[in-house]
């Protein structure tokens, strides 16, 4: 949902929110924030300003309109990754964290900690999650709530910018690959499978949460009802913002069915591929392994 | 021989796919329709291992040829799965081998198989692969053994045909335990997977099939209602002698095996059988009489 905001300020710019559209302001040395002229130093500040409370939205938008059952999806998400001390993973399409942070508590947990061996200890020290996201103030964002959460000095979680589309990351080098809510946007969907798959190790496991279809007959017209109907009237009345929500139902609908998104995921190259519904097909978990 | 049909029966019909409520989980194999492919799909997950890679590999190349005529999306692809499609189980099962040293010191846990895997130099994650993770360490040994114990059948027959049929069954049960008395520290662990219930199908079968291999080696050729008397019977034999063995102190198990021959002499002395049979009906018919007298007393007087 966050993603979908960005892209369609990235993609209609400036004609639909001159002001909200974070890339275009980076991009320019110019000391203009939206239509006034600011010195840079203040630039930065009244960015991040904007950027927060477009991003409190976000948070809000996505709590709203999923009656808070995204943090459940995202939990669902990490329960199926089954993270362990000493994973090098990462997170794409994550600006804000909710993953990362889950993967690091589940880590860190004490119940986790409770079966170790005392010389298991510098283990815990080499986990490392990095955060990657194309747009640097949704890092920004993630950040700040870190801080907030008491993890901002963990050494754990690194934050990088990056193109889902040509990692940085070298070969088989992570032990998972999450993308939540984030890899409906993308360009190219094969290309950041291959990168997915470039990426992992072997025995390294890809998941993917993303909206998908429904298909049970009187919960499907509900659900049209619902997305068509309700949501983009929520995005009026919270954000201010209806037509960022009419694509965003749109662009759920045109994202590929989770039969043939798993046979993306297995064309480029990853075994075992299954997924999970959730709430009847509103979101899907696809998972594959690397072998 | 029947301990390999056994094995092809068990891939036929493998205990079908759990799914949980309010979710729906579907294998997909690019290849081959789902339909024609998901019996075979879900056999892998819950089949055991028992395989070598070897035999595994001939069995999924007679499947590949069995269905020659798949049409799908891309040929390179098609060759790349084709050639790799049986390699993500073989992963599984190498963690899960390597895994089986570290469970005397980590018990059957998550633990032992991510220390299994860092081993073998397969990402932990594939831990989270495995859908019932514990249980599928528990099964594979259980496979393992199982498989061991046929080979060693059928590598010495005579070892077997010169003993009576009663010191047959102690001798194989014996061996089979045997098998077991590394972990007997984890034992009860392994015990107490098998009988959660997303694990009972599963292990229930391996019982039935290792008891029916036992009676096999020991020269069974019953065809009738006695079949399942006899396994049934087995069955109560062996999972006694198991849980007599955890808390057994002896050295090299001494006493489990009294108590196994104890158990073996007893089910097969057909007199002191027909005896305690006897005993019972009596007991019950006593039982019954009195109180049936007693209640058609009450009715008549009252």
């Amino acid at each position: 949902m966050v993603m979908a905001l960005r892209t369609v300020t990235r993609k209609s710019g400036s004609k639909l929110l001159p002001r909200f559209s974070p890339a275009a302001l980076l991009h320019s040395h110019a000391t203009s924030f939206g239509f006034k002229e600011v010195r840079e130093e203040e630039k930065s500040r009244m960015v991040g300003n904007v950027f927060s409370n477009v991003a409190s939205n976000y948070d809000l938008m996505n709590d709203v309109m999923s009656a808070g059952l995204h943090r459940l999806w995202k939990d669902r998400l990490v329960s199926k990754l089954n993270p362990f001390p000493g994973m090098k993973h990462l997170d794409v399409a994550g600006g804000t964290g909710d993953v990362a942070f889950r993967i690091l508590d589940s880590v860190n947990s004490i119940r986790r900690r409770a079966m170790q061996d005392v010389l298991e200890d510098d283990i815990q020290e080499e986990t490392k999650i990095y955060v990657c996201d194309i747009n640097p103030n949704m890092l920004n964002v993630g950040k700040k709530r870190a801080l907030e959460r008491g993890i901002g000095e963990d050494k754990s979680l690194l934050w990088v910018e990056g193109d889902a589309e040509a990692l940085s990351f070298g070969d088989n080098t992570m032990d998972g690959y999450t993308i939540a809510f984030g890899i409906r946007n993308v360009t190219h969907i094969e290309k950041v499978l291959s990168e997915a798959y470039r990426v992992l190790k072997h025995g390294g496991r890809f998941l993917c949460l993303e909206l998908s279809h429904v298909d049970i007959p009187v919960f499907k017209e509900f659900y049209d009802f619902y997305s068509f109907s309700v949501i983009p009237a929520l995005g009026e009345l919270v954000a201010g913002d209806r037509k960022s929500y009419q694509y965003l139902v749109e662009s759920i609908r045109r994202f590929p069915p989770q039969e043939k998104f798993a046979s993306m995921i297995a064309d480029a190259g990853f075994q075992q591929v299954e997924y999970e519904n959730l709430v009847g097909g509103v979101v899907a978990i696809h998972s594959g392994l690397k072998v | 021989m029947y301990g390999s049909t056994a094995k092809r029966l068990l891939q036929h019909f493998g205990a079908p796919l759990v799914s949980s409520s309010g979710t729906h989980m579907i294998r997909f194999r690019p290849l081959q329709s789902l339909v024609s492919r998901s019996h075979f799909s879900t056999t892998v997950n819950s089949e055991p291992f028992a395989n070598e890679p070897p035999s595994f590999a001939n069995s999924t190349s007679s499947y590949a040829d069995e269905f020659p005529n798949i049409s799908n999306s891309s040929s390179s692809t098609a060759d790349h799965t084709r050639r790799s499609r049986v390699e993500y189980q073989d992963e599984q099962a190498r963690v899960l081998q390597a895994s089986l040293p570290h469970v005397i010191r980590l018990g059957w846990s998550e633990a032992a198989m991510i220390a299994g895997a860092k081993d073998i130099g397969v990402s932990a994650s594939i831990v989270g692969s495995f859908p019932r993770k514990e249980g599928m360490l528990v099964e594979f040994f259980m496979d393992d053994c199982l498989q061991r114990l046929i080979d060693r059948i059928e590598s010495s027959p005579d070892e077997l045909k010169s003993l009576i049929p009663s010191d047959r069954i102690t001798k194989l049960i014996r061996i089979r335990l045997e098998m077991q008395s590394p972990y007997i520290s984890k034992w009860p662990q392994a015990l107490s997977i098998q009988a959660q219930p997303v694990n009972v199908p599963t292990s229930f079968k391996q019982r039935a099939m290792l008891v029916d291999e036992i009676w096999h080696g020991a020269g069974d050729d019953t065809a009738d209602f006695q079949w399942y008397v006899k396994r049934t019977v087995l069955g109560g034999i062996y999972s006694t002698t198991e849980i007599y063995m955890l808390t057994d102190n002896s050295p090299d198990f001494r006493d489990t095996w009294a108590f196994l021959d104890d158990r073996v002499k007893d089910a097969f002395d057909l007199k002191k059988t027909i005896q305690e049979a006897t005993y019972l009906a009596e007991a019950v018919g006593a039982g019954m009489g009195t109180s049936l007298q007693g209640f058609v007393k009450r009715v008549f007087q009252g």
